[in-house]
């Protein structure tokens, strides 16, 4: 127990070094960021304008009315912010792949994952954050659910939930690298797939529930986590096991990961 | 010009899309799972609203639209703005600036291939997919040619902004929020995120007049037969309207890149 303890402190003082350094290079960009910062802002201008006009033209949605719907846009942003700030790096693995530079992230005496994510901070994120949470008070506040301890403590435990499931999305895609060359769409197309996580899952049957449920598992990264707050009287039972399932999700899509670094070594090149 | 020199080009674009087939097959299907999404999400809007048409968009108007944007959006997606910084990095830009050629009728010829390859491959096939889902909901007639010619001036327009968003790259030095701004801009103002039908009045109003609408919406409404694309007093207008921005952004196209690039600085390369 000791042991382990000391070694998270070891981990959380390195990521604390690496993430100075990579700071301090994105400020010497100082247009780039702030361009960066302006691009996300929009992005986000955008996605609320396309729901403004949708909700000027339909009232309600399966049931789901406006400031439902707001609730789980925002819970979405929020869950969203964790792979945007700290597994940005994902997006550069294929070049690191392909061009060989990968190499040096097997020669450290520290987890290679961690190394590799830990070495890009993403800024912008934060952006995306603030405009989640604000969206999620308005709806929150127009709702009408109490403020209790025990709702924000759910609130936040099932964010960090959903938000696993982004990640492990994210991380198998960009690990397919290992394997495809040139695999840049496949992220691209995943990450494309998060915009429906904003509208609830219950529009889906058949097959493809269970589709968007367990093997895209976009139905995980707003929908059922944010039932818990917003529904409380009626939890399904997939809510509640959710925190479980995405941290098997997280689990194998770090072993998935780690499968191309090896296979990554055996070619060495 | 020489028309065998550019066919060369195009060519080549060709072969070099032909070696990455595993990716057209991933679009291809990443497109069905994304029909799939937009089929279940508008269903469920259109059954929630309780009435069959919408702005003058039927269901299947608004599945067909979507998806075919999505499709097209695939099919006109080039990365000038990303392969321009790359090789400004690398110095290769000094090579295609040496070329007896104008940049800009290289840049627009190389790419040609990877547009005929996707065309063929991911855009002809999720066509045929919708046709049969929808059980022949697209008019077959004139429209496909016309259609066909408006989508070759959509790609004439997209090329165009593209290559301005490029330019203005070379002076700020920030290639991924400039790329998100013109992206987001772009996928917003043309429809292809919501059809521009839905859009409240006074935004349309100013949206009609702006080069996007160009790009997605007006091949659409041509090939879905909506706002009299049926009859030629219709029809002329929105051909128009696509040459007028083709002169308008080629002739600023042109005239920003020629002033642009003295300023090119390359180290080493």
């Amino acid at each position: 127990m000791e042991k382990k303890k000391r070694g998270f402190s070891f981990y959380a003082d390195i990521y604390r070094k690496i993430l100075v350094q990579d700071l301090k290079t994105k400020m010497s960009y100082r247009a780039d960021f702030i361009i960066s910062t302006i691009g996300m802002i929009m992005v986000n201008l955008s996605g609320f304008i396309t729901f403004l006009i949708l909700f000027r033209n339909f009232p309600t949605i399966n049931g789901w009315d406006y400031y439902h719907m707001l609730f789980l846009y925002g819970f979405s942003l929020v869950a969203l912010t964790p792979v945007q700030c700290f597994f940005d790096n994902n997006w550069n693995l294929r070049f690191m792949v392909t061009s060989g530079d990968f190499i040096k992230y097997c020669f450290r005496p520290v987890n290679v994952f961690f190394y590799f994510m830990s070495e890009v901070f993403d800024v912008k994120g934060l952006g995306q954050l603030a405009f989640g949470i604000g969206t999620l008070i308005y709806a929150w506040a127009h709702i009408g659910i109490p403020v209790t301890a025990l709702t924000i403590g759910k609130l936040i435990v099932f964010l960090l939930t959903a938000s696993l499931f982004m990640i492990a999305l994210m991380n198998a895609a960009a690990a397919t690298c290992f394997w495809i060359r040139n695999s840049g769409y496949v992220m691209v197309i995943m990450f494309r797939f998060k915009d429906f996580a904003k509208y609830p899952s219950s529009i889906f049957s058949g097959i493809f529930k269970f589709l968007f449920t367990f093997i895209i598992p976009i139905a995980f990264i707003a929908y059922y986590p944010s039932l818990v707050i917003l529904d409380p009287d009626n939890v399904p039972l997939l809510s509640w096991l959710s925190p479980f399932i995405g941290i098997l999700f997280f689990w194998l899509s770090y072993k998935f990961w780690m499968l191309g670094v090896r296979k990554y070594d055996f070619t060495g090149s | 010009m020489n028309p065998r020199k550019l066919l060369a080009l195009t060519r080549a674009g060709i072969m070099e899309s032909l070696h990455y087939r595993l990716g057209t097959f991933v679009t291809l299907f990443a497109n069905l799972i994304y029909l799939v999404l937009v089929y279940y999400l508008w269903k469920a809007i259109y059954a929630s609203s309780g009435v069959d048409v919408v702005n003058g968009m039927t269901f299947t108007d608004t599945m067909i639209y979507l998806i075919l944007a999505t499709s097209l959006f695939n099919f006109l997606e080039m990365f000038v703005v990303w392969d321009m910084s790359r090789s400004i990095q690398s110095g290769k830009i000094i090579l295609d600036l040496l070329k007896p050629l104008k940049f800009r009728t290289y840049t627009f010829w190389s790419y040609s291939g990877s547009h005929v390859v996707s065309f063929i491959m991911t855009f002809i096939p999720t066509f045929i997919i919708v046709m049969i889902i929808t059980k022949g909901a697209i008019p077959m007639g004139l429209n496909l040619v016309y259609f066909l010619i408006s989508t070759l001036f959509a790609l004439i327009v997209n090329f165009n902004i593209e290559m301005i968003v490029a330019t203005i790259c070379l002076y700020t030095e920030s290639t991924w929020g400039i790329n998100i701004v013109k992206e987001t801009i772009v996928l917003l103002l043309s429809g292809a995120s919501i059809p521009l039908a839905f859009f409240p009045e006074k935004l349309r109003a100013v949206v009609d007049f702006m080069p996007f609408r160009a790009v997605y919406d007006i091949p659409l409404t041509i090939l879905l037969e909506k706002n009299g694309a049926d009859t030629l007093q219709g029809l002329l207008p929105m051909f128009g309207f696509q040459l007028i921005w083709i002169v308008i952004l080629t002739a600023a196209g042109s005239l920003f890149w020629n002033c642009s690039v003295k300023k090119i600085t390359v180290n080493g390369g």
